[in-house]
């Protein structure tokens, strides 16, 4: 393989960032600890983060460090401080899987094939300067991805209420719902006795803890 | 860099990514390659979108960014749920099925 | 010429329908009227066909074609029948002596609550054998050859409340079932080597040098094979050896049954069979010897158990079986006519000696023993007088009938010529041999005779002495009529050369159509026999009176006490049926017993049904193995699948067989797939000696390369697509011939 046509510096960046990453990838896929794992996802994150600004997608890496490193390792962190055990036998090596494994290392390998034949070995035209900028992606985002932008707001609406529906524990929730029908009591008997003070209707107030 | 490099990396990770969801019995190991395949993905997004000129896949990243934290969301709720229930996040000791 | 043939065999069917389906309501009477009617219907068409149409048919006789039975490729069989000199005889005898039975029957069977059941399978057996004698081809005589069997096995078996008797039946239907066997596999071997089963073209077929006589097995010709096999049918059916051993235990039966089915009819149908395919079987005087010598060995063999037996029906069915040896060793020497006409005068006489017993044992109250009987000559008179003639009939006294068949087939036996020069000692061997077994014949029954008939007293036990009386009419009537056929049927038939008169043998003129010329026999051949057998008789007769008369004497006891193991072997019957239990049957036994443990529990009930059930839970079990809900699996699997289809999409594609050009000592070789034109460029490489080393290589699916030299070489071709980086190869030997410039 040879890099036609890019600049020295460039290799060295590629070829540095590229170990750095797959050494803490690898890393991370055979620890036992789970919050060793999870630094270096972190740290090959950041490796990846680099990369993207080489590629000219400034915007992305930015986003790649705030995001993932930032926000979803710091939520997987925190998983697993509540869920920190420590694994005997961290490897499965059962027959079915490693032959999985293998099966795909071949695709891997004819992937290079594939790749070092058909794909130009050229370097690709030096990008412009707006290429891959904060305001050139959030244009696009807002004029041709708009509907996307959005169905993802929903998305992250959905996943939040899921995560917060999923992760109740049994006891809070019934003890939620004996708070709701407490207070569905008292209303009733409030309005019973004091008739004219009662206000509009309030069924609605007590649906919250309903599941 | 030539495009190419930046494709065997992206399958490199996408494969690393993969022999520790084959291979792992802990689920939050687990969910981390799922994170790593998905990374991967990016990484041949972006190199494309750099070599075509066109934004769009920086575009797409970016929404893969969003649905990767969408989905570590939830996947891990469901991992604190089911903890709850079993005390235990191996994979093995987890599932129901025979064998 | 057509005529309602039909109407023959299809009467006594309708009768027995009839019967079974409403007989159980009628009364006797009406019984006996529809039964006998339906048989004297029968009989008066057979008149009529025989003595007006017949006459006036051409050679090949009256044809009744019903139909086409069925049709399968080369094999098309019509349901046919004909009227020819041969099967008229038949007819004749079968419905009128069948007739008679009826009537006798209506008085032996009177006081037996199956009566209608009884009469409907008498019905049935005439149909049947109406249809076996009238058959124009193989396949309808052998219905009527199975529908006699059975009805055999019904009759047999009447009383089937008694197992013994119901045994009988079996044994009689099995025995015959292995004949069968032998008829079915000729049947075969006809078909197969002359294209058809019809009588007639089978006669046409038996030519000398035709396809029958090609070579089949151990140098035999096939036309052994298959009268071979066929005779074999006929040993079972007409109890000859090896398979006689049904007949004496069928006596089980209703005696009517033991006159009409085991004397006068059903078991002639192997001589009659024999006669009918005479061309066939004159094709191989092997074969023909072997049918006179069995005929000949069995009618001795039988004579002499009779001499030992002490039921009277036995005596009477050892009787029948040496008889009919008679008739085999007629056919045997090719005389034909003597076979028939011996077929004729048995069925008058043996009918009548049955009856006689049937007769006798109704005096006794049932019994047939005879060591208990005597002196019956005067308290059964008609009983004794029929006796008298159809006795003096079987010893062949002169001018009775069985004179004249029997010595027929003695001086033809001497006489005959069909063996050739090889086998020319067969016919003296049968003639010396067939008067022994008639010298026996008259001694056996002489003995019986004079046992039962003779003397003053009558041993019996009181009460039955007392209870001694004649038949009544229905009984006494059919008796007398057999006895009138068995003194003067002999003259249908008096040899031509005896007179110098052909014309007076009425039956060989009749059956000359069919079966060809009567045998000539010189003069003195025939009167010589008539004499030598006439002094046997005599013998026969004498020394029978000498041991016998007036009851048993000194010598017969003496001899008894000299002799009493042989006397014994011979009482029970050489212990045939004991061999035949140890050699084959018990063998058999076991065999089952095998097969039940190996086959039934094991391979059924373990292989198939359990087999079946495993197989299942194996294949279920690894198919359940796909969907255990582990998603990591189902991710495994997905990788495994996605790479093997990857791999199976990308390979090169090849002919399986390489395009190979031969030109003088150079190849051209071709590795495109036809039809494929879309192909991404890819490497070949040709290694024409498969040494490792390719000879060219290059992207060109063709390639060249003189060898120089002839000989056998391998080439292979491999061919890499560049791109996915994928292999495929293929081989292929390729043959330089020498020589070729």
């Amino acid at each position: 393989m040879s890099a036609g046509g890019a600049s020295i510096g460039d290799q060295i960046v590629f070829w540095i960032l590229a170990a750095f990453i797959t050494f803490f990838a690898i890393f991370t896929m055979t620890r036992r600890n789970p919050v060793t794992a999870v630094m270096s996802l972190v740290a090959t994150f950041f490796g990846l983060a680099g990369l993207y600004a080489t590629l000219s997608a400034h915007f992305l890496a930015v986003l790649q460090v705030l995001v993932y490193a930032g926000a979803i390792m710091v939520l997987f962190i925190f998983v697993v401080m509540i869920l920190n055990r420590e694994e005997v036998a961290p490897l499965a090596l059962r027959p079915l899987r490693v032959l999985g494994v293998l099966a795909a290392v071949y695709l891997f390998v004819k992937f290079i094939d594939v790749v070092s034949f058909d794909l130009p070995s050229t370097v690709p035209a030096p990008a412009s300067d707006t290429f891959g900028t904060v305001a050139a992606v959030g244009e696009m985002l807002f004029r041709e991805f708009l509907y996307p932008f959005e169905a993802i707001s929903v998305l992250l609406l959905v996943s939040i209420v899921g995560g917060v529906v999923i992760s109740r524990s049994h006891q809070k929730e019934v003890s939620a719902e004996r708070a709701a029908e407490h207070r569905k009591q008292v209303q009733e008997m409030a309005r019973h006795d004091y008739p004219e003070a009662a206000g509009p209707a309030d069924e609605a107030h007590g649906h919250g803890g309903g599941h | 860099m030539p495009t190419s490099y930046y494709l065997v990396l992206s399958f490199a990770l996408f494969l690393i990514g993969t022999s520790g969801v084959l291979l792992r019995r802990n689920a939050l190991i687990v969910l981390m390659g799922i994170e790593l395949q998905l990374n991967g993905g990016n990484l041949a997004l972006l190199a494309f979108s750099r070599q075509l000129g066109d934004q769009k896949g920086q575009v797409l990243a970016f929404l893969i960014i969003a649905l990767a934290a969408a989905e570590a969301a939830v996947g891990l709720a469901i991992l604190v749920g089911l903890f709850r229930g079993r005390q235990t996040i191996n994979l093995d000791e987890i599932t129901l099925m025979k064998r | 010429m057509s005529f309602n043939l039909r109407l023959i065999p299809l009467l006594p069917f309708l009768g027995a329908a009839i019967l079974i389906l409403f007989g159980r309501k009628w009364k006797r009477d009406t019984v006996l009227v529809v039964a006998a009617g339906a048989i004297a219907c029968s009989a008066i068409v057979v008149f009529d066909a025989v003595f007006t149409a017949l006459p006036a048919a051409g050679a090949g006789g009256l044809t009744d074609v019903v139909g086409t039975w069925f049709a399968a490729g080369p094999l098309k069989i019509d349901l046919a029948f004909r009227l020819d000199g041969l099967s008229s005889v038949l007819c004749l005898i079968i419905t009128f002596i069948g007739f008679l039975i009826h009537i006798y029957s209506s008085g032996y069977m009177e006081h037996d609550p199956d009566f209608p059941r009884f009469f409907a399978y008498l019905n049935l057996f005439c149909g049947s054998m109406l249809v076996l004698v009238l058959g124009d081809n193989l396949p309808v005589m052998f219905i009527g050859w199975e529908g006699v069997g059975l009805c055999s096995y019904l009759l047999i078996g009447f009383w089937y409340q008694t197992t013994a008797n119901a045994d009988a039946g079996k044994k009689a239907f099995i025995t015959n079932r292995i004949g069968d066997f032998g008829f079915l596999i000729g049947m075969f071997l006809l078909f197969q080597y002359t294209g058809t089963l019809n009588f007639q073209e089978i006669t046409a077929a038996a030519a000398p040098g035709g396809a029958l006589m090609q070579p089949l097995w151990l140098g035999q010709p096939i036309a052994f094979w298959a009268a071979l096999f066929l005779f074999i049918g006929a040993t079972g059916k007409s109890a000859q050896i090896p398979l006689y051993v049904w007949l004496p235990d069928a006596m089980a039966g209703p005696t009517p049954v033991s006159a009409l089915i085991h004397a006068a009819t059903m078991v002639t149908a192997g001589v009659y069979m024999v006669t009918r395919l005479h061309a066939l079987y004159l094709l191989s005087p092997a074969v023909m010897a072997i049918v006179a010598i069995i005929g000949a060995l069995t009618a001795l063999f039988a004579a002499i158990i009779g001499f030992a037996q002490n039921d009277f029906k036995k005596v009477l069915a050892y009787s029948t079986v040496s008889q009919l040896g008679f008739m085999f060793a007629a056919v045997g020497t090719g005389n034909w006519d003597a076979g028939i006409f011996h077929l004729f005068t048995h069925a008058f006489f043996k009918a009548g000696l049955f009856l006689c017993a049937g007769s006798v044992m109704h005096a006794m109250s049932g019994s047939g023993d005879i060591t208990i009987m005597g002196g019956l000559r005067k308290k059964i008179p008609w009983t004794h007088g029929v006796f008298v003639v159809c006795w003096l009939a079987i010893c062949g006294v002169p001018f009775f009938s069985g004179f004249f068949s029997k010595d027929s087939i003695v001086s033809g036996a001497f006489g005959t010529e069909v063996f050739g020069e090889q086998l020319a000692w067969v016919g003296k061997l049968v003639g010396v041999i067939l008067l022994l077994a008639a010298t026996g014949t008259a001694f056996y029954m002489s003995r019986l005779y004079f046992l039962v008939f003779s003397g003053k007293e009558t041993r019996a036990p009181h009460d039955v002495r007392h209870h001694i009386h004649e038949s009544p009419g229905s009984m006494v009537g059919p008796l007398v009529v057999l006895a009138i056929g068995a003194a003067l049927g002999g003259f249908i038939g008096i040899p031509g050369g005896m007179f110098d008169n052909p014309q007076w043998n009425w039956l060989a003129e009749h059956l000359a159509p069919v079966v060809g010329p009567e045998m000539e026999v010189a003069k003195s051949i025939e009167f010589g026999f008539m004499s030598v057998s006439t002094v046997l008789a005599l013998v026969g007769i004498g020394v029978a009176y000498v041991f016998y008369g007036g009851g048993y004497r000194e010598p017969a006891r003496k001899f008894a006490a000299a002799m009493p193991g042989f006397v014994r072997l011979v009482q029970d019957k050489f212990r045939i049926d004991e061999l035949y239990a140890f050699l084959i049957i018990r063998p058999l036994r076991k065999l089952a017993q095998v097969v039940f443990l190996v086959v039934d529990r094991i391979l059924i009930d373990k292989v198939l049904v359990e087999g079946v059930g495993a197989v299942v839970d194996v294949f279920g079990r690894i198919v359940r193995g796909f969907q255990v809900g582990d998603g990591q699996r189902y991710m495994a699997v997905f990788a495994i699948g996605v790479a093997a289809m990857v791999y199976f999409a990308t390979r090169p594609t090849m002919p399986s067989n390489l395009a190979v050009n031969v030109n003088g000592t150079a190849v051209d070789v071709d590795a495109r797939r036809s039809g494929n034109t879309s192909e991404r460029p890819q490497e070949y490489s040709f290694d024409f000696n498969d040494d490792g080393r390719p000879e060219v290589t290059g992207s060109e699916p063709s390639a060249h390369h003189d060898y120089g030299k002839p000989g056998t070489y391998t080439i292979r071709v491999d061919v890499r697509d560049p791109r996915w980086g994928t292999h495929s190869s293929v081989k292929r030997e390729v043959h330089v011939p020498e020589g070729v410039r």
